[in-house]
């Protein structure tokens, strides 16, 4: 995709001039789970790990820490199209921590998964970034997810920033004192009107 | 207020026909666009997408029609006097056998073409789907079974029409054209319900067998069993003049016995009704056609036939509605996993793709059995060995064109998954080096198997080895040329690479300069082959063949200096 406009830079590099090595930097969990349905677990992560070129050591150790922590083993040599949404959903979040990337843009990583794998995700995401030096995009609907992981929240309407920063200067943004996130969220977008009219209609049937 | 079907919903035909209307639809988006295996969608409007696939699905059943067409004059060629003049057999024997092969032909073209989308139909998930609605189990059932003929339609409508119709007027008996309906109709049936038998055989235990080791064979050896109806075709067109030959000999010769089993075999009791039907002779000097063992047979597959078509109607929805793949215990396997340069991580990624994907394991398979089969050959014709030397450069030929004719498409694969793909860090010039290893993999594989089969026997050893080594950098070459073009338009354009070789122009603007490139030193070899320049073939095919390889490099260089996109 190439921007029409602003500038974007990845620790520095350029990725529409760098592509290669700005996704190097990345590691990245889509929303929807489409692989190489034809590969298993196993041939997918080696296809990743070595395009991204990971020494057989390291690819080995983290491969094997990771799926043995999201209880992958009776699935590793199953073709991915034989596989539930939420056993794809732990392959790609596997694939994208592979390399330990220095930032990791997460689109809904939570989706399909079950409460287990779930909460493995959230705490990895805290430990993640917490010596400060590596970072998370996440991108998520679940407005108690975001106010529960994020350090900044960043609230997006048609491609407009309507809201910025921590949930606490959120509510301070539109002087309320204890509303949650997902209130934040329609009052922002303005869309608690419409939500209204909403219920009230689908509730008469 | 909750709602349950609604009573009066027709469970006739029409409305079966109406239901399959939208999932056929659906079929054919998936066929095509490949949307669910990760391939990014089209950025058009929805009506214009399901009229494209449409459109794009009746061009292959056309195309299949024609072939299948092609086949259906074979009666014109069967009561040609200087072909009837070359069998030594009574003539109704020899149009019972004549009329069997095409039969035989027509059925293994459907078998093939069914093949081919069946397991997209098995797995599409539109008979489940169509389940979830407030439908009738009997409309379900008609509706399964009218998206499984509207698959084989055309060519099963042009198997049906075009071959008794034929036969009638190469026969002068409009009755001879009746009487071979039935065993076109038994034909049609026996294939589609092969078709469906086998591609829920591959879905279950190809497509979703587990990966490693020795099953990794197994999956590459019913692979081949699924290449086996396109090679029947070939073989049956290379063997149909000596099996007539053995029929003429048993006719000759005897002993009745053996006719007798040949013509209990399908087609031949059925195709040897137009024969009876016109007292055409069927008794040679050693042994005579038994007109009770064709009723047998007559009646056997007529009944099989019976049985078929009642299984016919309820496996569709049967079929579609169970789980795509067999179940599988967990086998807790250790958890190991090896990495390996990029080039040579896209070539197993493609193989192992290719091993669970008919249609890419065919790219692999066709140049390797081809090989095979023209290798075996020259056991069969017992050439001198001056001859092995040019049956076997013909087989390296046929390698090296088909490996890079279809070398191409191995790009496709890059369609599956591309919106993850897209993400990784994957150089143009890696992917350049992987395709065009496997390109160059297959051909090698191609021409080893050719050599092992035939060296002992070639008169000019050093020559053959020369020729086979000759070729490989004119396949390079080709296989740089034609992938070259693709990362070139997808760099200049702003494309997704994957999705440049989806059309049949794409698909010829890459091949054909491909093609040239690695037919052209060939060509050069068989021009000097003869007479005074003889010794001079060899060196000007490879000199050829080297200066196209650095022609072209550059070329290459320079269409993956650009970023992955």
């Amino acid at each position: 995709m190439t921007p029409t406009a602003g500038r974007l830079r990845i620790f520095g590099i350029d990725p529409v001039a760098e592509g290669t090595r700005a996704k190097a930097l990345l590691g990245y969990v889509p929303e929807s789970t489409l692989l190489f349905d034809a590969l298993t677990p196993r041939e997918f992560l080696e296809y990743v790990a070595s395009v991204r070129r990971l020494p057989a050591e390291v690819a080995l150790a983290r491969a094997r820490d990771h799926v043995r922590a999201f209880q992958l083993e009776d699935e590793f040599d199953r073709p991915l199209a034989t596989l539930s949404n939420g056993t794809r959903q732990k392959v790609v979040v596997i694939a994208a921590l592979l390399h330990a990337p220095p930032l990791l843009v997460l689109d809904e990583p939570l989706n399909n998964l079950d409460p287990r794998s779930v909460r493995i995700v959230k705490e990895l995401l805290a430990h993640y970034v917490s010596d400060g030096r590596r970072g998370v995009l996440f991108s998520t609907h679940t407005m108690e997810v975001a106010e529960q992981l994020c350090h900044r929240v960043g609230i997006l309407d048609h491609g407009e920033l309507l809201g910025e920063g921590s949930v606490a200067a959120l509510r301070e943004q539109i002087a309320e004192g204890d509303l949650p996130l997902e209130a934040i969220f329609l009052r922002l977008t303005r869309e608690e009107e419409g939500v209204r009219d909403a219920v009230r209609t689908l509730s008469r049937h | 207020m909750p709602s349950g079907p609604s009573p009066g919903i027709s469970e006739g035909w029409r409305e079966a026909w109406r239901l399959s209307e939208p999932a056929y639809t659906e079929l054919a988006f998936q066929a095509i666009y490949a949307v669910r295996q990760g391939n990014l969608p089209p950025g058009l409007p929805a009506a214009e997408v399901a009229r494209r696939a449409r459109r794009r699905v009746r061009q292959s059943k056309l195309l299949v029609s024609g072939l299948l067409a092609f086949f259906s004059l074979g009666p014109l060629l069967l009561v040609d006097p200087a072909v009837v003049h070359l069998f030594v057999l009574p003539y109704g024997l020899y149009l019972a056998t004549g009329l069997g092969a095409v039969v035989v032909l027509d059925m293994i073209l459907l078998w093939w073409t069914g093949l081919q989308v069946l397991p997209s139909f098995l797995a599409s998930g539109v008979v489940p789907l169509l389940r979830s609605l407030p439908v009738a189990p009997r409309l379900l059932r008609r509706t399964a079974l009218l998206l499984l003929v509207r698959l084989f339609d055309a060519p099963a409508a042009t198997c049906l029409v075009l071959t008794p119709l034929v036969a009638g007027y190469a026969l002068r008996s409009p009755l001879a054209g009746l009487l071979l309906v039935p065993a076109v109709l038994v034909g049609i049936l026996f294939a589609v319900a092969l078709a469906l038998v086998s591609g829920r055989f591959f879905v279950r235990h190809v497509q979703g067998a587990r990966g490693g080791g020795l099953r990794t064979w197994l999956r590459w050896s019913y692979l081949v069993l699924w290449a086996v109806p396109a090679f029947a075709m070939y073989g049956f067109v290379a063997v149909g003049p000596a099996f007539l030959r053995f029929v003429a000999a048993l006719a000759l010769q005897g002993p009745t016995g053996l006719l007798d089993a040949v013509f209990l075999a399908f087609p031949f009791s059925l195709t040897a009704l137009p024969s009876l039907g016109l007292g055409l002779s069927t008794t040679g000097a050693g042994a005579a056609l038994d007109p009770l063992v064709i009723a047998a047979g007559t009646l056997g597959y007529t009944g099989l036939a019976v049985l078929v078509g009642l299984w016919l109607r309820a496996a569709p929805l049967r079929l579609t509605l169970e789980a795509p793949h067999a179940p599988s215990r967990g086998s807790g396997a250790s958890v190991r996993i090896a990495t390996t340069s990029v080039a040579r991580a896209i070539v197993r990624k493609d193989l192992r793709v290719a091993s669970r994907t008919p249609g890419f394991a065919f790219l692999v398979l066709l140049p390797l059995l081809e090989s095979a089969a023209l290798g075996l050959w020259t056991f069969v014709a017992g050439p001198g060995s001056s001859n092995v030397l040019g049956l076997a450069n013909a087989a390296v030929e046929s390698a090296a064109l088909l490996a890079t004719f279809f070398g191409p498409a191995f790009f496709a694969i890059e369609v599956m998954g591309y919106s993850y793909t897209r993400t990784l860090p994957l150089p143009g010039r890696s992917v350049l080096e992987g395709k065009v290893g496997l390109v160059l993999g297959v051909y090698s594989i191609a021409a080893l198997l050719v050599v092992a089969l035939t060296l002992p026997r070639v008169f000019q050893p050093g020559l053959f080895l020369g020729f086979v080594v000759a070729e490989l950098p004119a396949v390079a070459a080709a296989a740089l040329l034609e992938y070259s073009v693709l990362l070139e338009r997808a760099r200049s354009k702003g494309l997704p690479v994957t999705s440049l070789y989806a059309g049949a122009w794409w698909a010829a603007a890459v091949s054909v300069p491909g093609l040239l490139e690695s037919g052209t030193p060939l060509a050069l070899f068989a021009g000097l082959q003869r007479g005074a320049t003889a010794p001079f073939a060899l060196p000007a095919m490879a000199l050829l063949a080297v200066v196209e390889l650095a022609l072209v490099l550059p070329f290459a260089l320079a269409a993956t200096r650009g970023e992955s996109r």
